[in-house]
Formats: structure tokens, C-alpha cells, sequence
């Protein structure tokens, strides 16, 4: 955080010793998932739909799962970020379509954060680049440790805290910007 | 003015939370998905399979190595104690003569010595048999004396030496006629090492004297003709008369050598040498671990080639498989790098 941020990281939570039901972990990480294909996304109906897809699929890879090696958090949030990915893919895909079709613009209309957020801080959050904003979801949001965030995201964890740092700063300005504009 | 800390309270707080729809959908999907079979989900394990097999791999290649040595060593005394039997008695019984060597590793001779023959041949044999101990050793050196002097032979040598390792070296010589049978009895003394016969012609050597004694003796002839016909002057007889005399020597000699020639080819010649299994330190069989050790590890080692051999063969697919995964890898990296970058 180079001393500029003060960012107070809670204890991880602690591992699961035995394999819970499916139903207790969706239960209990359900938002988690859903706040953080939230902020990669920056839209409230996607991250809806690509919350039920990881659902679904770690549903099908339930019984593969193996608590000796991560938390069902953890296990969950990969597979939301590789169904998140695919999504990406896809959508690049169709903004090529569509560009060449000459209708690009309308991904922009339909972003959103939804309830909750202030209208500042969804608008600066908008202007933070995907991957700018899922660091902020995993370490802020859903308070993962910097090992627990780098494992996720396949970078070091001196990656992911330069990259938090970095998406902090630019969200700080952008919300000074509108403390300026207000 | 946003502060960091205000800016991450605020973040926190406005933490989202999923919609109820999307909680009653997720609490569903456990409902809908149709119940699938244990075995359908199931996937082989790679890491535990590979945790369980290689350890098992190498206990396999270490349990069949120890049975293949445990049940190779049953056989391999006999090897062992013939082969440095062998070794050592070649190094002290060097063999006579150049001419070609016929090893005879059965008890009996077979064709090695052809009988038949007409030609002079210079036969030696080298016999090497292993008997109990020194009481043994001398018994058969009698029986070995006993034996060439009842063929008609004699000793030429014979060194007995008796103690906790009693050996005996004989050379005798038999007649050619009687060597067949004199080279079995000798085998009939103990358990036979090693035996080898050297066969050398003596034909040409002979038959060159032969011509050369013709020669002789029909120079001394016309000289002793033109003697006795022809009236010399004093020096011509004294230079024939002389001539004659130095013919008459190398008659002598050339008489001598067919003579030895003849003898050496009617009688052979054989080296015996008769052991206990001590008498040499360095073919005290091994013990049945030390060949079963020997044994497993020779499987090893064997195990080891065929491993080798694998993974030279292997290898080249493998870095391809592992420079594919990793260009894969580098490359998707790249690509979420490129997609959450917007």
C-alpha cells in the first residue's frame, strides 16, 4: 500500500475442516460471489446471470471439491472468475460484431451497479478497468488475504497489492473529482 | 475530500448483496440438477494416482528384482565357482605349443582328438579338476600316477602339496594312442574345471627333414662314388673327403631331429592341476544373499535400462506436451490480462 492506504485486512476466514452441504455453502457465499462478478462486470443483470452459472457449475463439481486444499470460497470465486472470463470472451466477441454493425455503444447504457452504491462511487468504479476493480472486490469487498487473492487471480501477491494500490489511487481521484464537481 | 479509509468504509458498506431472486434461483439448482450416478462425476484422481503409483512402481521394481535375485541365485553356484575356476587355472596353466586350441569342456574328448590320423602331431592337454579336499588331492594324484604308468606314460613332473588348501600339479607324458584314455581317467578324478587340448602338426617339420636326410644321403653317395671311381689330384679328394665328413654331421643331426620329432609325436604331453575349492581365494562361492543381492541388482540395473530407454523415447513428447501447456497458459494469461484491462 506504499503508506497511502490504510487498508485494514480482517483475519481469512478459517478453513473448512470437513466438506460442508452445497446448500450451507451457497447460502453463506452467495453474495460473496455475487459482489465480486458485481464489480468485474460492473453490471447488476450479468453478474445475476453468471452468479447462477457458477453456481451451477460448482454444483456439478461438488463432489470434486476437496477442503484440504482451499476454502469453499476460494474454490467458488475461480470458478466464478473463469465463468467471468468466458463471459468477457464473449462479449469482445459480440462489441466486434457490433462494431462492425456499426451499434456499439449500447454495453455502456447497460452497465450498472444497482442499489447500494452511491452514485459517485458507482460512477468511479465504472471508470476503474475490469481487472482494477475485481482486486478491489476480492482484498476490500470480500476481505481475501494477499496469498488467497494471488492464488485466485494467478499473479504474486506483491502483484495484487500494486494492483490494489493502484485501482485505490484511481478511485480516489475519480470520487475527489466529483467531491470537486459537487 | 475521499480519504482512503473513508473510501474503503464506504466500499464495505456498500457491499453487494444478492438479489432474493437470485437466491431463490441458486437455492434451486440443487432441486433441478437431476441426480447424477457417483461413478458419472467421477475423475481419476491425477496427483493421489500419481502419490500411490510411483511409490508402487518402485516397490514393484524392488520386489521383482529381490524375487528374480532370490530365485537366480538357486542356479548360480555353479556358475560362479566355474567361471572363476576357469579363470584362475587358465592364468597358472599356460598352454604349450602354437598350435590351435581346442577347449573340451565335456568329461569325454569327442572329436577333439582325431586318432585316425596318419600325420605327426604334437598333442598337449591342460586338465584342471576339483576334488573335496587335501586328503583328496593326494589319493588323486596317485590315482593320476598310477594311471599314466599303466598306459605307458611317465611322470615328467609332479608337485604335491597338502595342508587346509592341498593342490597338485602333474605333467606326465602318454602315448598319442593312449591319450584319449588318459584324459578321461584323469577327468574321472574329481569334478572337472576346466580342460583344454593343444594339437600341433608335425608333419611338415617332419617331412622336411625327411627330404632333407634323402638329400644328404644321396650327396654323400655320389661323393663317396666319385671317390672311389675317379683318380683325384690330392686337393679335389681333400675337398670332397671334407665335404663328406661335414654331410655325415648333418646327417647325424637330421637323424636326431626325426627321431625327437617322431617321439614327441608318439607321446603327449599333460598338465594336470588338482584343486580343493579353497585353493583359489578368489572362487569361494558367495553366499546365497550375496547372489541374490547380486542377482536383484543385476535386475535393477536391468529395470533401470529399460526406464532409461523410456524416457529417452518419451521425452521428446513430453517437452512438446509441456511447451504446448505452457504457451497455452502464457497465452490465456495474456488474454485476461488484455479482457479485464477494459
Amino acid at each position: 500500500m506504499d503508506g497511502v492506504h490504510a487498508v485494514t485486512i480482517d483475519a481469512p476466514r478459517p478453513v473448512h475442516a470437513a466438506t460442508p452441504s452445497f446448500a450451507a455453502v451457497a447460502e453463506e457465499l452467495l453474495d460473496d460471489v455475487y459482489g465480486y462478478l458485481l464489480y468485474l462486470t460492473k453490471n447488476r443483470a450479468v453478474a445475476e446471470d453468471l452468479t447462477g452459472e457458477t453456481f451451477e457449475a460448482a454444483f456439478k463439481k461438488w463432489r470434486r471439491f476437496d477442503p484440504g486444499r482451499g476454502t469453499p470460497r476460494a474454490w467458488l470465486l475461480a470458478i466464478a472468475r473463469s465463468t467471468a472470463l468466458d463471459w468477457f470472451r464473449a462479449d469482445a466477441r459480440r462489441r466486434k460484431r457490433e462494431e462492425r454493425a456499426e451499434a456499439a455503444g449500447r454495453r455502456d447504457e447497460s452497465s450498472s451497479f444497482g442499489e447500494g452504491f452511491s452514485p459517485e462511487l458507482a460512477e468511479s468504479l465504472r471508470s476503474l478497468s475490469a481487472g482494477e476493480r475485481e482486486v478491489v472486490a476480492l482484498r476490500i469487498v470480500l476481505d481475501l488475504d494477499g496469498e488467497e487473492a494471488a492464488r485466485l487471480l494467478g499473479i504474486s501477491p506483491t502483484a495484487v497489492s500494486t494492483r490494489l494500490s493502484r485501482a485505490l489511487s484511481k478511485l480516489e481521484e475519480r470520487m475527489r473529482d466529483h467531491d470537486v464537481v459537487a | 475530500m475521499t480519504s482512503s479509509p473513508e473510501l474503503i468504509h464506504e466500499l464495505r458498506a456498500s457491499r453487494p448483496s444478492a438479489p432474493a431472486e437470485l437466491r431463490a434461483r441458486v437455492r434451486e439448482i440443487e432441486a433441478e440438477q437431476p441426480a447424477r450416478a457417483r461413478w458419472a462425476s467421477w475423475r481419476f484422481p491425477v496427483r493421489r494416482g500419481m502419490l500411490v503409483a510411483v511409490p508402487a512402481a518402485a516397490t514393484l521394481a524392488f520386489a521383482s528384482a529381490g524375487v528374480l535375485g532370490l530365485a537366480r541365485s538357486d542356479v548360480a553356484p555353479q556358475t560362479y565357482r566355474q567361471n572363476a575356476l576357469g579363470k584362475a587355472t587358465a592364468e597358472s596353466a599356460p598352454l604349450t605349443g602354437s598350435g590351435g586350441v581346442v577347449p573340451a569342456p565335456s568329461r569325454t574328448q569327442g572329436s577333439a582328438l582325431d586318432q585316425s590320423t596318419d600325420r605327426a602331431q604334437r598333442v598337449s592337454a591342460t586338465l584342471t579338476v576339483e576334488v573335496s579336499d587335501s586328503d583328496a588331492v593326494s589319493r588323486a594324484a596317485q590315482d593320476a600316477l598310477d594311471l599314466t604308468r599303466s598306459l605307458g606314460g611317465y611322470v615328467v613332473s609332479s608337485s604335491v602339496s597338502t595342508g587346509e588348501e592341498g593342490s597338485a600339479s602333474l605333467t606326465v607324458r602318454v602315448p598319442v594312442t593312449k591319450v584319449q584314455e588318459a584324459i578321461t581317467g584323469l577327468s574321472g578324478l574329481g569334478r572337472i574345471v576346466s580342460q583344454q587340448v593343444t594339437i600341433d602338426d608335425l608333419q611338415e617339420t617332419l617331412d622336411q627333414l625327411e627330404k632333407r636326410e634323402a638329400t644328404v644321403r644321396s650327396q654323400i653317395a655320389r661323393i663317396r662314388a666319385r671317390l672311389e671311381s675317379e683318380t683325384l689330384d690330392p686337393q679335389t679328394e681333400a675337398v670332397l673327403r671334407a665335404r663328406v665328413q661335414t654331410l655325415r654331421s648333418e646327417l647325424t643331426e637330421l637323424r636326431t631331429g626325426i627321431s625327437s620329432t617322431e617321439a614327441e609325436a608318439r607321446m603327449s604331453t599333460i598338465q594336470l592341476a588338482v584343486v580343493t575349492p579353497g585353493a583359489f581365494g578368489a572362487v569361494a562361492p558367495p553366499s546365497r544373499i550375496d547372489r541374490t543381492i547380486d542377482e536383484a541388482l543385476n535386475v535393477l540395473a536391468w529395470e533401470g535400462v529399460v526406464a532409461l530407454g523410456l524416457l529417452i523415447v518419451l521425452a521428446p513428447f513430453a517437452f512438446v506436451a509441456f511447451a504446448a501447456w505452457l504457451g497455452r497458459r502464457l497465452y490465456r494469461r495474456r488474454e485476461e490480462e488484455r479482457l479485464l484491462a477494459t
